[in-house]
C-alpha cells in the first residue's frame, strides 16, 4: 500500500519554497545523499538514501524531469537493514563451537577464540542474507511547500526529517494542531490568542 | 510560521474537536455545516478511542458497528474522557471517504479514497493526490469550524452548555 493504491496513511510537513533554478542544486544534493547498497563484507547494518520514485534500484536524478508537470517532486527514501538476528547468530556459533571442540578434542573454546568465531560467523551469515528493504514515499508540492511522508511511524519520521534537512538544507515542520491553522490563513495573533484557552470540563456538571 | 509548541499544551483542542464533531454529527443528523464546503456528512465508524487528558492518561477503546452509539463510549464521556482517535466516514457531495484520525496531531491514517477513474499510473497518481488534498481540506475545514467557534467566547458558551447536557443525557434517562 502506498500513494498509488490502497488506503493511505501519512504525515504532513511544511517546508519553505526553494529559490528559482533549484533543480540542478537539488540533483547534486540528491546525488550526495543517494542510496548505496550495504556491503555485506562490512559491518554496516543500516543504509539510507534517496532513490527514484518508480525505480528503487536507480538513484540518479535529472534536473529537467525532477519536478513533474503537476508541480510535485516524488521521491523514495530507501532504508536497508542487514542484521543477523542475535538468536540465529548464537545457534550457528554454538554449532560451530561444538564442531571445533570435537576436532580439537577439547571441552570448550577460549573466550578469545569464541569472539573470533562469532565475528567470522556473523560475516558468513551476512553474505548469505538479503537486507530488509523499507521504502518511504515522499511527495513534495514545490509550489505550496506541502510535504507528505507516506508513513505514520515516528521512527520513519525522525529518519526522514534528518535526511531531508541534510539533503536540501531546508528546515521542515510537522503540521499539527496549530500549524494547520496557519496554513489555513489564520493570523499569528489569532493563533497566539489560543494560548488563553483552557480545557473544557464537560462532565459531571449539570446545565 | 508559528513555532509548534509542545505537543501536550494544545492536545486538548484536538480531543475537544473530535468530541464536538461527534456531538455536532449527532445533533445535526450527520450533516455538519462547514462555511466553505456546505454540509459535510460525518459518521463515526467501527473504532473510537476516548482518553482522559490528565497527567495519568487513561483510555477506553470502543469497537462496535456504531461506537458513537455504544453506552460504553457515553460512559467514558461522562467520566471526563474525550475522543482521541476515531474512524470517520465522511461524505461531501458524491465523494465518500473513510479515514482514521488522531486528535493530537490531526494525522490521517488508513484513508480510503473514492473509486478512481484513471487507468494509467501517472493519471492515477494525480487523481489520488487530488483526492488526498480533498479529504485533507475537509478535515482541516471541520477543524477550522470548531476552532472559530471555540475561540469566540460568546458563540462557544451555548455550545458548551449543549455539549454538557448531551454528555449527561444518558445518565439522566
Amino acid at each position: 500500500m502506498g500513494i498509488l493504491s490502497g488506503p493511505v496513511s501519512y504525515l504532513r510537513f511544511v517546508v519553505p519554497s526553494p529559490t528559482d533554478g533549484f533543480e540542478e542544486a537539488f540533483c547534486e544534493a540528491l546525488a550526495q545523499h543517494a542510496f548505496h547498497e550495504i556491503d555485506p563484507t562490512s559491518d554496516v547494518e543500516r543504509a539510507a538514501g534517496w532513490v527514484q520514485f518508480d525505480d528503487v534500484f536507480a538513484s540518479e536524478f535529472e534536473a529537467k524531469s525532477l519536478v513533474d508537470p503537476s508541480g510535485h517532486l516524488f521521491l523514495k527514501l530507501r532504508v536497508d537493514t542487514l542484521k543477523v538476528p542475535a538468536g540465529t547468530l548464537k545457534a550457528y556459533v554454538d554449532r560451530e563451537a561444538r564442531d571445533r571442540c570435537r576436532e580439537l578434542q577439547r571441552d570448550k573454546l577460549a573466550k578469545r577464540e569464541l569472539d573470533v568465531l562469532k565475528l567470522e560467523m556473523k560475516m558468513r551469515l551476512r553474505k548469505r542474507s538479503l537486507p530488509r528493504m523499507q521504502l518511504l514515499e515522499v511527495v513534495w508540492n514545490i509550489g505550496t511547500g506541502e510535504l507528505r511522508l507516506m508513513s505514520t511511524s515516528k521512527g520513519a519520521a525522525t529518519l526522514f526529517t534528518d535526511i531531508f534537512e541534510k539533503t536540501f538544507g531546508l528546515q521542515i515542520r510537522p503540521v499539527g494542531l496549530l500549524t494547520v491553522l496557519w496554513l489555513r490563513g489564520m493570523s499569528e495573533p489569532e493563533i497566539d490568542a489560543l494560548a488563553a484557552l483552557e480545557p473544557e470540563r464537560l462532565h459531571l456538571i449539570r446545565p | 510560521m508559528p513555532i509548534q509548541p509542545s505537543r501536550d499544551r494544545f492536545a486538548f483542542l484536538g480531543r475537544e474537536f473530535l468530541t464536538w464533531l461527534w456531538f455536532e454529527a449527532e445533533r445535526s443528523g450527520g450533516a455538519v455545516q462547514v462555511e466553505s464546503l456546505g454540509p459535510v456528512r460525518v459518521e463515526f465508524g467501527q473504532r473510537l478511542v476516548l482518553e482522559s487528558g490528565g497527567a495519568v492518561r487513561e483510555d477506553s477503546t470502543v469497537k462496535a458497528e456504531a461506537p458513537s452509539l455504544a453506552e460504553e463510549a457515553r460512559t467514558a464521556l461522562r467520566v471526563g474522557k474525550k475522543v482521541s482517535r476515531a474512524r470517520l466516514l465522511v461524505d461531501v457531495g458524491e465523494r465518500h471517504f473513510e479515514l482514521g484520525i488522531d486528535a493530537e496531531t490531526l494525522t490521517l491514517s488508513g484513508v480510503k479514497l473514492p473509486t478512481l477513474l484513471a487507468g494509467e499510473d501517472a493519471q492515477r497518481l494525480e487523481e489520488r493526490l487530488h483526492l488526498i488534498d480533498e479529504v485533507e481540506n475537509i478535515v482541516d475545514e471541520l477543524y477550522m469550524t470548531f476552532i472559530r467557534l471555540r475561540k469566540d467566547a460568546d458563540a462557544w458558551a451555548p455550545v458548551r452548555e449543549a455539549l454538557r447536557a448531551w454528555v449527561l443525557e444518558g445518565a439522566q434517562a
